[in-house]
């Protein structure tokens, strides 16, 4: 089987590439990626020159760093266009006011450190100690570089190519006490570590531990607090309980078999997971997709932002102390599954989307089960609105409450609706439309205030929003097909296969491998339950990806924490917690 | 209770009094051993442990809500602490950096204790066969129950904890050391393939995937083909 190489798409006319090298010198290389984002190489003694240019001063300002990792290069070999490197850190940028992408990438040999770039873009504190802690990258001025996801004793780094991926590649796991005695020891929390005194002359602060297992902190996520009395003085976020490794996974599994995994990166958003992964590769492969695959996509996906906004309004409710709306939600949740698994036959994971196109078409009689749906969901609506977004207590508990403006929120990496809780009208399906979205009717509900109670009124406007859209799915369902014609579809359509030799050995081919995607960079990002989910994939010619980079937007909400609970009493962290809509899967991944 | 009008006869012996006498007495006294009424107690009031770890936690909550409604079997008293809980549910995938803490959970367990292994990444690592996860909560923890899925769905939830209650109530377990032997006892622990499998094999009529709500079965559907 030959390879082919896509077709770059960067646009030449884009001004940036050329606007940084008559600012920064010729030395800044661009090279070309499928999704057109321009992507420059920069040299690292000028990174964060460029960075602050682009901050600042840049004729669009980019805002909002929206990714930072690096990619293992050693054993990669379709490297045309590109500087000599064994690592790269990339760097993707976006500006909200120009609506423009960049991605920066500086060559590194094994060994070699970067500047870290903390100090321009506040939210790269932890984007920096994760590439440490999976690359062994050192970032130079970094405040506190530490492991992040793995636990402190671990050994290696796990995005580098030589660290083993599988368990049962490692030494069997034995839980012996000394190890848990160790293990237990590493995760003390020590203020020193972070800065932060015992006491004043006046006071005497107390440290709390609030997980990694506690009732409010939904998952295991551990926050450790330095109070004084019960107010914060400072809080410290510790994630890594929940790493499932899913960028490593993704250099193992066929580009087809990482779809199941990408369910569970966000465990409450179902195939909306699905959806960045798969318009990615399809932009790789160079495939279209028929109108009504595009219009089932989106129709679930929308069901699935109303099943993860209702288990938010309900844990919401429920951790500033009401006990009843939650039955209720979770009621109107086995409603949604069950149209869900009429559909696609599972629940909460069901891996439905294809690499051009869905699993099947639509059962017969779906569309009586959705607008039965849409049709009995807004009485409900009003009816929590009554029992709990006009509830003065309620109220009283997260107005108020840890609020952030738009600009504070950009410079923390925060993104869909807890940004437009803040004031912010940017929604991915409206601005830069994807999957038809353009084709829809609804409005980007937005709120001023930023706080907890604007974060979840935001998301109650948006279900109402996902109620019309899903109706418009009912009304407006395209015929055809629900699966390319092109023959990386995966797995292939199965009246084309059966024609001649040819058409049986490409069925095989793509059964038994998987798609060979040609080789190219590329990053989608769509409009997830609880902001910016994207994909970046490289592929070097393979039937695996050589790295995926998945960014999701709960991780740097958490990081934003201590932000925003400074000065507050316990118990509104844990009104703060509730408001921020989060799954430990989608922080540590 | 029986009511029943007799006509007063104050010489004649009364018959119906002593039917009624008995009648009551089978309703107010209970003759078991100890054990047992202990072991039924325990099987019928297991309170879990909040904990949980992802995707399956989820599906358990849901099982604790109006559809499902877990307090049907009396397991509803979700406690916050390990110390006034007896049952841990591993729902989820158990990550090498939390497992020392799951162990450290675990023990804070009083006596009797029991784990519900739930959904395929506690049950053997699942798809997750990768550097930062245990392949299997029974590597260091004594499982009682598997239940299988990715993630179960709250029925299946409710299933194994059902049969945790069936191994609580059949377990022979000493109620002091001055009666029996101390520390470990057999467990109640059937094999449910075995005894599942020749009901699964029966089944032979299933339902259409094409089709949902009161659609017709794929064999009604061929049947009308058929006739036309």
């Amino acid at each position: 089987m030959t390879t082919e190489v896509a077709a770059p798409t960067a646009d030449p006319h884009h001004h940036l590439p050329a606007d940084l090298a008559t600012h920064f010198g010729t030395d800044c290389t661009t090279q070309p990626t499928v999704d057109g984002i321009p992507t420059v190489w920069v040299p690292k003694a000028k990174l964060r020159e460029v960075l602050r240019y682009l901050k600042h001063d840049a004729p669009a300002r980019f805002e909002l760093m929206f990714d930072l990792s690096a990619i293992d290069e050693r054993t990669r070999s379709h490297r045309e266009s590109q500087p000599a490197a064994d690592f790269t850190v990339f760097y993707h940028l976006m500006s909200l006011s120009g609506d423009d992408d960049i991605r920066l990438k500086v060559a590194l040999a094994d060994g070699e450190s970067v500047d870290s770039i903390e100090s321009i873009y506040p939210v790269a504190n932890w984007y920096e100690r994760e590439a440490f802690d999976m690359f062994g990258i050192r970032f130079d001025g970094h405040s506190n570089l530490r492991r992040i996801l793995t636990p402190a004793l671990w050994e290696g780094h796990p995005l580098r190519k030589e660290h083993p991926a599988r368990a049962t590649e490692m030494e069997p796991f034995k839980m012996t006490p000394e190890f848990q005695k160790a293990q237990q020891e590493a995760l003390r929390f020590v203020p020193e570590e972070w800065g932060m005194s015992r006491g004043t002359k006046h006071t005497d602060f107390m440290f709390l531990n609030l997980g990694p297992n506690h009732p409010s902190v939904h998952g295991v996520f551990r926050i450790a607090l330095q109070l004084d009395g019960e107010v914060i003085v400072q809080a410290v976020p510790d994630i890594g309980y929940h790493h499932r490794a899913q960028e490593k996974m993704a250099e193992r599994q066929s580009w087809h078999t990482y779809i199941p995994y990408t369910d569970r990166v966000d465990y409450l958003g179902g195939v909306m997971n699905n959806l960045p992964y798969v318009l990615n590769v399809e932009k790789l492969a160079g495939i279209e997709v028929p109108e009504r695959a595009q219009v089932i996509r989106v129709m679930l996906s929308e069901c699935f932002r109303i099943a993860s906004h209702l288990l938010f309004y309900g844990t919401f409710a429920q951790d500033v102390g009401q006990m009843s709306p939650v039955f209720y939600m979770f009621a109107d949740r086995e409603r949604l599954f069950s149209i869900i698994e009429a559909i696609t036959g599972g629940r909460m994971h069901p891996s439905w989307f294809r690499i051009g196109g869905v699993t099947a078409d639509l059962p017969e009689g779906w569309d009586k089960m959705v607008l039965d749906f849409c049709d009995y969901m807004p009485a409900r609506l009003d009816h929590y609105d009554k029992m709990a977004m006009r509830n003065k207590i309620l109220k009283r508990r997260t107005q108020g409450i840890g609020a952030y403006t738009v600009a504070e929120g950009l410079d923390w990496g925060i993104t869909g609706p807890s940004l437009r809780a803040a004031g912010h009208d940017w929604d991915l399906r409206k601005k830069r439309p994807y999957s038809m979205y353009d084709q829809f009717e609804f409005e980007v509900p937005t709120a001023d205030a930023g706080d907890c109670y604007a974060r979840c009124e935001v998301r109650v406007e948006e279900i109402r929003q996902s109620l019309r859209i899903l109706r418009q799915c009912v009304e407006n369902m395209p015929p055809g097909p629900v699966k390319s014609d092109h023959r990386l579809t995966t797995p292939p359509r199965k009246e084309r296969t059966m024609q001649d030799i040819e058409t049986l050995i490409n069925h095989f081919l793509n059964v038994s491998w998987g798609p060979v995607i040609p080789p190219g960079e590329s990053a989608t990002t769509v409009e997830a339950t609880k902001g910016w989910n994207s994909y970046y994939s490289i592929s070097d010619g393979n039937t695996m990806a050589y790295r995926t980079r998945v960014r999701t937007p709960s991780f740097p909400a958490l990081q934003q924490i201590p932000l925003i609970s400074r000065g507050f009493m316990v118990s509104d962290l844990i009104a703060i917690i509730a408001s921020i809509d989060f799954v430990m899967a989608d922080v540590d991944r | 209770m029986q009511w029943r009008l007799v006509k007063a006869e104050p010489d004649a012996p009364m018959q119906s009094v002593d039917e009624v006498y008995n009648e009551e007495a089978g309703k107010s006294f209970l003759t078991a051993k100890l054990e047992d009424l202990v072991a039924w107690g325990r099987a019928n009031s297991i309170w879990p442990f909040n904990f949980g770890l992802s995707c399956c936690y989820v599906e358990m909550a849901t099982s604790f809500t109006s559809r499902h409604d877990l307090s049907r079997f009396g397991a509803e008293a979700i406690r916050a602490t390990p110390r006034q809980a007896d049952l841990i549910v591993v729902s989820g995938t158990v990550f090498r950096k939390m497992a020392p803490v799951l162990q450290h959970l675990y023990e804070q367990l009083l006596e009797p204790r029991w784990v519900i292994s739930m959904g395929s990444c506690a049950n053997s690592g699942g798809m997750f066969d990768v550097y930062s996860v245990v392949q299997g909560a029974d590597k260091f923890l004594p499982v009682d129950v598997y239940v299988p899925g990715c993630p179960p769905r709250p029925e299946a939830f409710m299933q194994g904890l059902t049969l945790l209650q069936e191994s609580v109530r059949n377990t022979h377990r000493p109620l002091s050391w001055m009666i029996g032997e101390d520390g470990s006892v057999a467990k109640y622990k059937p094999s449910q393939r075995d005894a599942q499998t020749p009901a699964r094999m029966r089944a032979t009529t299933l339902a259409e995937p094409t089709t949902v709500g009161d659609a017709p079965l794929a064999k009604d559907l061929l049947g009308r083909k058929r006739d036309s």
